[in-house]
């Protein structure tokens, strides 16, 4: 172990992509960075997701979209976003000025609809780079079609890949057989990052009325419910993968994110937990901090995939 | 477009109080928000610290204590907040456990709030039930312009009266009676039960009022169950009456970044829609392919050419957290 530090560094690289800290806000719980420029200093953040974007605009489903659930919530949403002309128009001047590295979320019906945003915010100051959604449970187009087996997720990013030259990170669905193939498949196809996991298709059901309680009848679960599944996707993608793993699911308190970074994650996203706390982000990347200093780690990459298991036990199924 | 401030405090317990079988009053001490809080408009409590039940609960103003800056005799005068609550599921039940001295965590003011239809001279309020709560705040708001309103009044413009129509299941579902009175307003009541006054529904009043009457100059403000609101959107309609309606909403975040609290709301003018940069800047989405809804094949079948008569209605969705909760009923589709 390295020598005790005072001011261990929280900055980490996402291959070429550099942030200040490894808390990013997650896409679909961050709107578009102002929702909650209000309340919280954005620019203290390592980086922001925005809510996924689509080259037309998207109505959404049909409400109730939401239905809280035993230590989680459902949502189906069904990607309502403000589409491309609008958002570079009148989000992202905002964005440029929050001082956070933005990433923006990506996700198309077709191929092409996918190679070409991504095109186009390529063209574009003050994106950071793309986080491509090929998960989303809620909608039948552009959702989980791609992400669900190898040859579709190589087959969409590398498209995107020859469209731009732009950080690319891939956002993987946990509703999958065999994460690392998936995650292989992305390396494969010239992304930059993989970041995992998406929500998990669930279902609640009102028993008075015998009806699903969400409009869209099923949603994706989120929250402390499903921190559990997304470590263990975490760490099995992060022992086949040699780009970083973004770690996602279920992550509340700096506890939640030290044991994905330990599962192998290089940086996590906070998504659910900022509805419920919007200082949940900036309490995660205090609490990462103080775990550093007490334990003398210099900075943050020396936890990462720092997970001891003896031999002979726990392989990756 | 600068956002609204919104604060997050850890707000005092002051009073909590059983006040029928199910409905409770919890009173917090947060001058903070209590200073911008504006009727119709919410906060978000964060109930318990535990995981389950995980999100935190949306609640309109009872009451509004804002900060006074001489006489601070009574506590509230600080600056506080009072919400009613109705027990109805897991995270109510959890805060009927809370206790006078305890902080709890207050995200707001948030939303848009009722607001004065100009030039109207009587202003109706008609609530059902718990959603008669938000409607005392309003009502108190609009005794104080009106006390104000001989020196001079930008809002209230020539509101010379306040008609409270509320109704309930039974005598003890309806709050805010005493609070009413004390306001020198004499509140029409209708319970399902007969228990209280008129016996029938708190809309049966406002029909009767409407065509004895005639209030040719009157707004409505409204919250209670959604099949009341809808029906006094129908009535409102038929005698060509400003109204506007809060709307109860699951929410998760608040501040309009999940978009899980959407509204289905009228569209009447497609290229009003696109162009109104408001709208856009709020990110109301428009969507030009799922436009051409039910609405206007229903006009086909009527035989109605659509684009002469009536503009077809289109619908988008807004946030009730957001462009909401209080909406003009009109603006909604009710379904």
């Amino acid at each position: 172990m390295s020598p005790k530090t005072d001011n261990p560094s929280l900055q980490v690289n996402l291959g070429s992509l550099k942030l200040k800290n490894p808390v990013i806000a997650a896409s679909g719980t961050f709107g578009y960075g102002e929702e909650y420029s209000g309340i919280i200093p954005l620019e203290a953040l390592g980086g922001i997701v925005t809510k996924g974007l689509s080259l037309e605009p998207r109505q959404g489903n049909p409400p109730p979209r939401l239905a809280e659930t035993p230590a989680g919530m459902l949502n189906a949403i069904g990607l309502e976003n403000v589409g491309l002309e609008i958002f570079l128009q009148e989000k992202l001047p905002f964005l440029r000025k929050a001082r956070c590295p933005v990433l923006v979320n990506i996700f198309g019906s077709t191929v092409e609809e996918y190679a070409e945003l991504a095109k186009r915010l390529s063209a574009v100051d003050g994106i950071a780079g793309l986080e491509v959604n090929i998960s989303c449970p809620n909608v039948k187009a552009g959702g989980a079609i791609f992400a669900a087996e190898p040859k579709t997720v190589y087959k969409v990013i590398s498209k995107i890949r020859r469209a731009t030259s732009s950080f690319l990170m891939v956002k993987l669905s946990p509703n999958v057989a065999d994460i690392g193939k998936i995650a292989l498949a992305a390396e494969e196809a010239g992304a930059d990052a993989v970041s995992l996991i998406n929500t998990l298709t669930g279902l609640a059901i009102d028993v008075q009325t015998r009806t699903p309680v969400l409009g869209n009848v099923t949603g994706g679960l989120s929250g402390p419910a499903i921190k559990p599944i997304g470590l263990r996707m975490v760490w099995q993608a992060a022992q086949v993968v040699r780009i970083p793993v973004v770690g996602i699911g279920g992550i509340v308190t700096a506890k939640d994110a030290l044991e994905y970074l330990i599962a192998g994650a290089t940086a996590i996203q906070v998504g659910t937990a900022h509805f419920i706390d919007p200082r949940a982000g900036l309490k995660i990347i205090d609490g990462i901090q103080r775990y550093l200093q007490a334990n003398n780690f210099p900075d943050v990459a020396s936890l990462v995939g720092s997970l001891k298991i003896k031999k002979d036990t726990g392989q990756p199924t | 477009m600068k956002p609204k401030p919104i604060k997050e405090v850890k707000a005092r317990i002051q009073q909590h109080r059983r006040v029928g079988v199910d409905y409770f009053r919890l009173r917090l001490l947060c001058p903070e928000i209590a200073r911008l809080a504006q009727p119709g408009q919410f906060v978000m409590l964060r109930v318990s610290d535990s995981s389950d039940p995980l999100l935190r609960r949306p609640f309109s103003f009872f009451r509004i204590f804002p900060p006074q800056t001489k006489k601070r005799k009574r506590p509230e005068d600080e600056g506080a907040l009072e919400i009613c609550y109705q027990v109805v599921g897991r995270g109510t039940s959890r805060m009927t456990q809370l206790r006078e001295g305890e902080r709890l965590d207050v995200l707001g003011p948030l939303g848009k709030g009722f607001w004065p239809e100009e030039g109207r001279s009587l202003a109706i309020l008609i609530g059902g039930g718990i959603g008669v709560a938000p409607l005392v705040a309003w009502a108190e708001q609009l005794r104080r312009e009106q006390g104000k309103k001989k020196r001079f009044s930008k809002t209230s413009g020539n509101l010379k009266e306040v008609l409270v129509l509320i109704g309930g299941k039974s005598r003890d579902k309806i709050p805010g009676i005493r609070e009413f009175m004390r306001m020198g307003l004499e509140p029409q009541i209708a319970t399902e039960d007969g228990s209280l006054g008129f016996q029938g529904l708190a809309t049966d009043l406002l029909e009767r009022e409407l065509v004895t009457q005639g209030h040719k100059s009157a707004a409505l403000y409204s919250c209670g169950p959604l099949p009341m609101l809808a029906r006094v959107a129908q009535i409102t309609d038929q005698f060509d009456l400003p109204c506007q309606v809060l709307l109860e909403s699951r929410m998760a975040c608040g501040v309009g970044a999940c978009l899980g609290c959407a509204v289905k709301v009228r569209d009447r003018t497609l290229r009003g829609a696109l162009e109104d940069e408001d709208a856009r800047a709020q990110g109301a989405a428009v969507h030009l392919e799922d436009r051409c809804g039910e609405e206007m094949a229903g006009s086909w079948r009527e035989g109605l050419a659509p684009i002469i008569a009536e503009p077809p209605a289109f619908f988008r969705y807004v946030r009730a957290c957001k462009e909401g909760p209080v909406f003009e009923a009109r603006d909604i589709l009710w379904e």
